[in-house]
């Protein structure tokens, strides 16, 4: 219990820390394992909502303000989704499609310095959730407890809707087989430029509500990307369960892993990311379905 | 759908190679457009201004083009009486476009002095350069130990990672007494440098370590590992070396996880400097640093300073516009002795102008070529509606 007790903070922030590596990588996967699109402008995505947490919120916050932040973050991110959707539509090769999002990145992040300024900027807690609470005797940030909550209701939503209704039927359907969704009259990319627009928006509200723990600056979109792709990698491509397990083993390497090991913070990362694809190449949890397993290459 | 034929995978190699030269070449800045320089009689003087216009310190560059400008300004445009033509070139991040940019404006430009340079790394890479071509830099921020060591061409009107950490130390040993203090730094040079600095003071004072932790460089987003250790260790006080983002994202998390009540919280003045201050608000309230300058510091000389910055940017001053502003004295003084304006003459004539009056105070160049200079006790306090560091002493 003593090894519980002091490594108790650790653990639940590396779950604070998973919660929104997983609303923010879950999009890169579904794209990439659906549309099978390499979006590098992900984490351009997810610093536009850092940044309009940065626009709309001021020091003293309330909750119902931060509420119309999160909308405002989902409509950009849905609108940003869709364009990216369109502009990679007719682009097949990985390489063009790198390319391509990648210029979208770096003029997304040059328009947003120019808003901004190259400053670092904070993002306010919500005042109400900027306290801490004892968990289990320890005091810990409230805020991070709900970044947590909130996490786990999307992740649920997003999976039933997915898996159990007629829409998720249809996104599934489009990716098995495009030609036969189309016979019946519906227009595959639609739905697949609308997979695109909710990916982008989870990512924008991610990046919103990482705000008040990461700030948001230039550069961060890289450093947001590079996590994103990591989780990504290790959990699998294109599936819910993959991302969640992925941003929790990354969450937890990041807080338990360098609570435990200091000395090899720097490198316990990627050498959890590298032990994963030495013994599964595909990832923890990849799709059963999707561009990812070939299945209609 | 058939894979990419081979003949449209090299077609998209070659754009790849293509757009990655474009990158390369608009990174080393458009120097064709600029004029051939060339000797313009001994009534001007060219100055290279090798500041960052992008990337992470692109606010830094921002600041100390401003105090180099207004010194410049204040002057008439002119430097120990001499015309000044000012050269501008991005240093960028690191080292792959700094060292560029200088030889850029050396060989190309041909400038008889070079002031600025943020980054260490740089500022290590241009050091045999500079010294070759016989042109004095000025370096006005680069904080590395090993850059300034007495060579002729090479002089600094800002800082020594160690000295700020070391000028701190005696008086945090004093605050202390049988108290211990655990150091925590970014783990690059920098921290490093600045963590050895206060421990060789501190430890001279008699004061106890706690322990330390090295926190991964730019890739850290979660302190609580670190502070939790902190914490555990029974420390009364900590000691860090942070800047940029880190230094905002690091003193939010010192403060939410409930340390800043408990632990008191050190660290070299780049912690709660400029930017970083106004991004940190109300957490950083009570955080106490050590730094050579500060903005609320009640000097004439600052006060006046200050009053010209701000009426001409809108902005209270930082200790990176200080930097700049001095190393625009310097050569002031410099260039009113020199023997004419070649880098030669300069950089002989920078090693006895004396004592430079500052808003800093008073400074002169150390054997080394490094600033002599006070270093203040500052502290976070509410002052105006906004957050400011308030000098509280001198650091003997």
């Amino acid at each position: 219990m003593d090894w519980l007790d002091a490594n108790l903070l650790s653990i639940l922030n590396g779950l604070a820390l998973a919660a929104l590596l997983f609303l923010i990588a879950v999009g890169l996967s579904l794209v990439f394992g659906t549309m099978d699109v390499l979006n590098l402008a992900h984490g351009a995505v997810s610093l536009t909502g850092a940044y309009i947490g940065v626009a709309l919120l001021d020091p003293d916050a309330g909750a119902g303000q931060f509420v119309v932040a999160i909308l405002a973050a989902a409509a950009v991110g849905l609108a940003f989704g869709g364009a990216l959707a369109l502009l990679t539509g007719g682009v097949r090769d990985h390489l063009r499609q790198a390319l391509l999002t990648l210029g979208i990145a770096m003029i997304a992040g040059d328009i947003l310095r120019q808003l901004f300024g190259a400053d670092v900027q904070s993002v306010p807690t919500p005042n109400g959730l900027a306290g801490s609470v004892d968990v289990l005797g320890k005091s810990y940030p409230v805020y991070r407890l709900v970044v947590i909550g909130l996490s786990i209701v999307i992740g649920v939503v997003l999976y039933v809707v997915l898996e159990r209704t007629q829409v998720g039927a249809l996104v599934r359907a489009t990716v098995a087989d495009r030609g036969m969704v189309e016979t019946l009259g519906v227009r595959s990319n639609v739905v697949l430029a609308g997979v695109f627009a909710v990916g982008a928006a989870l990512a924008s509200v991610g990046g919103l509500l990482a705000g008040p723990v990461l700030g948001a600056q230039p550069g961060l979109d890289n450093t947001i990307l590079l996590l994103a792709l990591v989780v990504v990698v290790v959990g699998g491509l294109g599936s819910i369960r993959g991302a969640v397990l992925g941003a929790v083993l990354v969450g937890e390497v990041q807080t338990l892993g360098v609570a435990l090991f200091p000395a090899y913070a720097s490198f316990l990362l990627f050498g959890a990311m590298a032990l994963v694809l030495l013994l599964k190449p595909g990832g923890l949890l990849p799709a059963r379905y999707g561009a990812a397993t070939g299945g209609h290459a | 759908m058939p894979g990419p034929s081979r003949r449209r995978l090299r077609r998209t190699s070659l754009i790849a190679l293509v757009a990655a030269l474009a990158l390369t070449a608009a990174a080393c800045g458009g120097s064709l457009d600029e004029e051939g320089g060339g000797e313009e009689g001994s009534g001007s003087v060219k100055v290279g201004l090798a500041l960052p216009a992008s990337g992470v310190y692109e606010p830094l560059g921002v600041d100390m083009t401003r105090g180099f400008e207004l010194y410049l300004e204040e002057q008439q445009g002119k430097l120990g009486g001499k015309e000044v033509e000012v050269v501008k070139a991005d240093e960028g991040e690191a080292p792959d476009t700094g060292v560029p940019a200088v030889q850029k404006l050396v060989t190309q430009d041909k400038v008889d002095a070079l002031v600025g340079i943020v980054n260490s790394a740089t500022a290590l890479g241009v050091k045999d350069t500079v010294s070759q071509s016989k042109v004095p830099l000025i370096v006005a921020n680069a904080g590395a130990d090993e850059v300034a060591d007495g060579g002729d061409y090479v002089w600094r009107t800002s800082f020594t990672n160690g000295g700020v950490g070391e000028a701190l130390g005696g008086a945090v040993a004093e605050e202390l007494g049988n108290e211990s203090v655990y150091l925590m730094a970014a783990d690059y040079a920098a921290g490093r440098e600045s963590v050895a600095g206060f421990k060789k003071s501190f430890e001279a004072a008699g004061g106890k370590i706690a322990g330390e932790s090295f926190t991964p460089f730019g890739t850290t987003t979660d302190w609580q590992p670190f502070l939790s250790k902190a914490q555990n260790s029974g420390a009364k006080a900590v000691y860090v070396f942070y800047a940029g983002g880190e230094a905002v994202n690091f003193v939010k998390q010192y403060k939410s996880f409930g340390l800043g009540e408990e632990i008191q919280l050190y660290g070299a003045g780049f912690l709660t400097e400029g930017g970083v201050l106004a991004a940190q608000g109300k957490a950083a309230e009570g955080v106490r640093t050590s730094l050579h300058y500060s903005d609320q510091l009640d000097t004439p000389e600052n006060k006046e300073f200050v009053d010209a910055y701000t009426k001409a940017y809108d902005a209270p001053p930082t200790v990176y516009a200080v930097q700049a502003y001095d190393a625009a004295a310097a050569l002031d003084l410099a260039l009113k002795d020199a023997d004419g304006t070649s880098g030669e003459a300069i950089a002989k004539a920078l090693g006895g102008i004396g004592e430079i009056e500052s808003p800093r105070g008073t400074w002169s160049f150390d054997e080394d070529h490094n600033p002599d200079q006070p270093y203040f006790l500052r502290e976070v306090q509410a002052v105006d509606g906004g957050f400011a560091n308030a000098v509280l002493n001198e650091l003997s």
